[in-house]
């Protein structure tokens, strides 16, 4: 029994009832990538493991894997709980998108280091987000930047550098999901029109640093361009949209 | 395995939160082990809160009557009401007899993951209820977890210079260890102490 238990880190990444008192867990783990796990109890007040247990909170567990297709949750110690980024409505706005941006588009279970290392960086960096509301958290360019770097990671990088449906290095007019990239205007048809100020911008949110993105200086339009590449990438690339994205 | 009738009585009791096959035949085997008349009564009771009970107009409560018990009562503050996620969570709140106004229902909490955004809950209702009522404090008592916690905030945004908001306190359970809190709790607590 003690051969299956295993030790690793993990992002609790979704909480869901179960039961009286349980919750079925959606974590991303560092060691094992997605896996879904039972805690038990948790949600009594007696217990010590809810507190640590939360969306968002970064945790070292111990695992215990059964016969079944849900592990159970036997210990935990907080890394980071990220209450900041729970506290503020904006930070936790943007802190969702890019937790069901890793729920749809790392499913398997799968170890992905950089995945793992690019997730704990953003949780790091909600937590000291400046808030921008009344604007959307949607747009904000750290949820932009992490869910572009997302889609490198998962092997949908956009391709910028020329016409994606031909090749030519003609100015970049539209996104074509199905090309993978940016088409110049022969190409555009059937495309999503992106501006060359959005292009740059999903550029620059690329090759950044996901601490810079917020210094970029994107316009909103930028923003409301870049978001609209994403979508339609989720869309045609995973057949999902994200529900964080429409609030 | 069974007959029609079992198998059929197992089903719907698997439909039942927490309920597996294996709980709903042991279920199922003691309801026909027991006196017809017991075994009638449990269904027959099914049957009357199904038409007999509904939710307050008022406040969402669960009632058999257009407003509940609790809006009713003339000696309750009316100028002070409780926002909760479920009815259940009302009745915790009245065992601790510490409580005297009213309260309000919203029928879960804000989760945009999983698709419950404010007009899935009686948010609205709540901001008429404080606006034609001449209400004087709201006490947000959503659960303390994330889904809460951010319910808390949206109400909390949404009452502001209309009226006074309040949040339920966290911190330590009366009766226990200091050595055996979680930090979060623990932190909460030093974060919210009191003078003395």
């Amino acid at each position: 029994m003690a051969g299956r238990s295993y030790k690793t880190q993990a992002v609790v990444l979704r909480s869901m009832r179960l039961g009286e008192a349980d919750r079925v867990l959606h974590l991303y783990t560092l060691d094992r990538g997605r896996v879904g796990a039972v805690a038990k109890g948790i949600r009594r007040t007696k217990s010590r493991f809810g507190a640590r247990l939360e969306p968002l909170s970064h945790v070292e567990l111990l695992l215990h894997q059964g016969g079944g297709e849900l592990q159970t949750v036997t210990g935990v110690d907080l890394v980071r709980p990220h209450s900041a980024a729970r506290d503020d409505p904006y930070r936790l706005g943007v802190g969702l998108v890019g937790l069901e941006a890793m729920l749809r588009l790392f499913s398997e279970q799968e170890a992905n280091p950089r995945g793992f290392e690019a997730l704990t960086r953003f949780l790091d960096l909600v937590d000291e987000l400046p808030t921008r509301a009344p604007a959307r958290p949607a747009l904000d360019p750290l949820a932009l930047a992490f869910q572009l770097k997302l889609l490198w990671l998962a092997g949908y990088l956009p391709h910028l550098g020329a016409c994606a449906e031909c090749g030519e290095r003609e100015p970049l007019v539209a996104y074509l999901p199905r090309a993978g990239g940016g088409v110049c205007r022969g190409c555009a048809s059937g495309g999503l029109a992106v501006s060359p100020g959005g292009f740059a911008a999903i550029d620059a949110l690329l090759r950044s640093p996901l601490a810079d993105a917020g210094a970029l200086g994107l316009t909103e339009r930028d923003a409301r361009e870049t978001l609209q590449v994403i979508a339609s990438s989720y869309e045609y690339h995973g057949g999902f949209r994200l529900r964080t994205l429409s609030a | 395995m069974f007959s029609p009738a079992v198998e059929n009585l197992v089903a719907q009791l698997t439909r039942l939160p927490g309920v597996g096959t294996r709980t709903a035949q042991r279920l199922a085997f003691h309801i026909l082990q027991r006196p017809k008349p017991e075994a009638l009564a449990l269904a027959q009771a099914i049957q009357e809160v199904k038409e007999r009970v509904r939710f307050c107009r008022e406040c969402g409560n669960l009632t058999e009557e257009e407003l509940c018990g609790i809006c009713l009562d003339a000696r309750r503050d009316h100028g002070l009401i409780c926002v909760v996620e479920q009815p259940v969570d009302l009745i915790s709140l009245e065992r601790t007899h510490e409580y005297r106004g009213l309260y309000h229902v919203l029928g879960g909490a804000l989760s945009p993951l999983d698709g419950v955004e404010p007009e899935d809950l009686r948010i609205d209702e709540l901001l008429r209820r404080v606006e034609r009522n001449g209400v004087q404090e709201v006490v947000l008592a959503t659960n303390p977890n994330m889904t809460g916690e951010a319910t808390a905030a949206f109400l909390a945004d949404r009452l502001r210079n209309r009226v006074r908001v309040t949040r339920l306190a966290s911190g330590l359970p009366v009766g226990g260890d200091l050595e055996y809190a979680d930090e979060v709790t623990l932190g909460r607590a030093l974060a919210g102490r009191r003078e003395m």
